[in-house]
């Protein structure tokens, strides 16, 4: 359902993803985990049309990510690290105004903006403005923005990050939800226990460049061992001042 | 009171960064016609005038700090007061306007703004405080959302051009003109067409940054959905013509349209090439002078030989905005 090879991004003299080569099956939960600045984000950015590969080529459910944007946008459904979210909309109006876009009616966009808001717990909020929600809300509201149309493909850019348990379980049901209906996921995170809960298969992406891919089944041992292994050796400063 | 010190040195930083960066009240149309027509103009155009220059100081330059950071330091209810006032005297907008009317006026005019500067503030800092306790009186909530697949978006656009002040200055001088058209005993219908002007140019500036108030958040989110360029483009523009339509309404509103059609032909350059940050209940910052000038030429010549001449020249104003609207359309669909 997603297929990149040599797939590469530069900014100028900086190559932020660096030949990537990987693929994620059909109702497929892929975690795509790396340090800050590893090229996570970028990647998805250039499997979501966001941004133009360098080199490279890249499929998303049968779409070439250059050349068939429109339609690809049509096929996905996109959580963004930034949320994309508008000020001067309220949580149910952000709904109201992406139905018709993708082409629902608007009754049916109605009745899944009223089945969303009540899974996601937002239904309270439903006349809140974005700039009035708190961080958990904003994200749900993308999240629900990402799922009202269907798509066959979910791209999560930190899915999990600066929300509350019961959010988070939630998130994690509905996606284990949709990738068993067929749905394929990938999703980047940082918290590599959810990520082990969830992920059917595990990309390490280190400088720009994947430097493991497997299926969780596969891996040696725990996620955190292989992360801290592979990708980002821990350090711990002494800060002598501290608590003197 | 080093520390409040340091809070106004930081802010006296953002805001000047502020103007550098947007350039905000330099590169609006509308202020620069103000300004230069401030001294030539007679007592009731200066009086409006004058009004419309104040509006800026409804911002409140203290809203660059956090509120729950400001909440966070540790400040006396002194030091407090002390900052509030500080930041006041941090608005540019104050010291050109106190300015202005020192040197057109007289002293006690440059007093008396000053103090009308410190009313307008406080009550739009009650204002808004107010308005964040009581949700239902914020009157842009209650903007319908309009059919079709862009409704949602139109909707939208037209609560973001409310939560300028261009528009309420268009809005002023329309009000001023209705009530000139029902007050005078004989109107001059010349000065229904000078109206139409001065409404165009208020909006003008505006149609050089139709992002700003996305920011980058809601451009990304632009880039996500399966809407053709010019479609996301032509939502802008319905909603700025639709609020320049009303406002020209009852005075020359063909003029009217055909400056809106030639503001938005060449606002749509600087506007596809992304948002540029633009507080909300601030005039908004154009692009640079030299295309407001140039905007502003075209927009009225347009309006003059569709009031004067022909109305069909119109047709070629819609022509120009649709062609502008296919290019423009084109490059926001760059992603990158």
């Amino acid at each position: 359902m997603i297929a990149c090879r040599n797939l590469t991004k530069r900014f100028g003299d900086f190559t932020a993803v660096d030949g990537v080569t990987f693929e994620v099956a059909k109702g497929a939960i892929c975690a795509v985990l790396g340090p800050n600045g590893a090229g996570k984000s970028t990647t998805v950015k250039l499997l979501t049309a966001l941004l133009t590969p360098t080199a490279g080529e890249a499929k998303v459910a049968g779409l070439d990510v250059r050349n068939d944007r429109l339609a690809l946008k049509r096929a996905i459904g996109v959580l963004p690290e930034d949320l994309g979210l508008f000020d001067s909309l309220t949580v149910a109006e952000h709904l109201d105004l992406a139905g018709p876009i993708y082409g629902l009616s608007r009754s049916e966009t109605r009745a899944r903006s009223g089945q969303l808001l009540t899974a996601l717990g937002l239904e309270n909020a439903s006349d809140t403005f974005a700039d009035e929600c708190s961080y958990g809300m904003r994200k749900k509201t993308a999240l629900a923005l990402a799922l009202l149309h269907n798509p066959q493909v979910l791209f999560l850019d930190e899915p999990f990050e600066g929300i509350d348990p019961v959010t988070s379980k939630t998130i994690r049901d509905i996606l284990t939800s949709v990738a068993a209906k067929g749905v394929t996921v990938m999703l980047t995170s940082h918290i590599l226990t959810l990520v082990e809960q969830i992920a059917t298969q595990i990309v390490l992406i280190r400088q720009g460049r994947v430097v493991w891919n497997s299926t969780r089944a596969e891996l040696p041992g725990s996620l955190e061992e292989l992360y801290l292994d592979l990708v980002e050796p821990p350090r711990t400063p002494e800060l002598p001042w501290l608590g003197s | 009171m080093a520390g409040l010190l340091t809070i106004v040195g930081a802010l006296a930083r953002a805001v000047w960064r502020d103007i550098r960066k947007l350039n905000a009240l330099a590169a609006n149309n509308f202020f620069l016609f103000c300004f230069l027509a401030l001294g030539q103009s007679g007592a009731f155009l200066q009086v409006i005038l004058g009004l419309l220059v104040l509006f800026p100081l409804s911002a409140d330059p203290l809203r660059k700090v956090p509120p729950e950071r400001l909440a966070l330091w540790p400040l006396t209810r002194g030091q407090g007061i002390l900052l509030r006032l500080a930041s006041l005297c941090l608005s540019p907008a104050v010291w050109i306007t106190t300015g202005l009317l020192i040197w057109l006026a007289s002293p006690l005019a440059g007093i008396g703004a000053f103090v009308a500067a410190t009313l307008i503030y406080s009550l739009a800092s009650s204002f808004s405080r107010f308005s964040g306790v009581l949700p239902e009186i914020n009157l842009l909530r209650h903007i319908p959302r309009l059919p079709g697949r862009v409704g949602g978006l139109i909707q939208k656009n037209i609560r973001e051009m409310l939560s300028i002040l261009d528009a309420y200055a268009g809005l002023v001088l329309s009000i001023a003109g209705i009530v000139y058209r029902l007050a005078a005993t004989h109107p001059e219908p010349e000065a229904f067409f000078g109206i139409t002007l001065l409404i165009s140019l208020s909006l003008s500036t505006y149609a050089q940054c139709l992002f700003a108030l996305d920011a980058e958040t809601g451009f990304e989110r632009y880039h996500l959905v399966p809407l053709r360029g010019w479609q996301i483009l032509g939502a802008k523009d319905a909603a700025f013509l639709l609020v320049l339509v009303i406002l020209t309404a009852p005075f020359a509103p063909l003029a009217g349209l055909a400056a809106g059609f030639m503001a938005l032909a060449i606002g749509h350059y600087p506007s596809a090439l992304g948002p540029t940050p633009q507080p909300r209940w601030r005039f908004t910052g154009g692009s640079s002078i030299l295309l407001g000038f140039f905007q502003v030429v075209l927009m009225f010549s347009a309006a003059t030989v569709v009031y004067r001449s022909t109305v069909a020249f119109l047709a070629v104003c819609a022509a120009v905005w649709l062609g502008s609207l296919w290019y423009f359309g084109r490059q926001l669909e760059r992603p990158d």
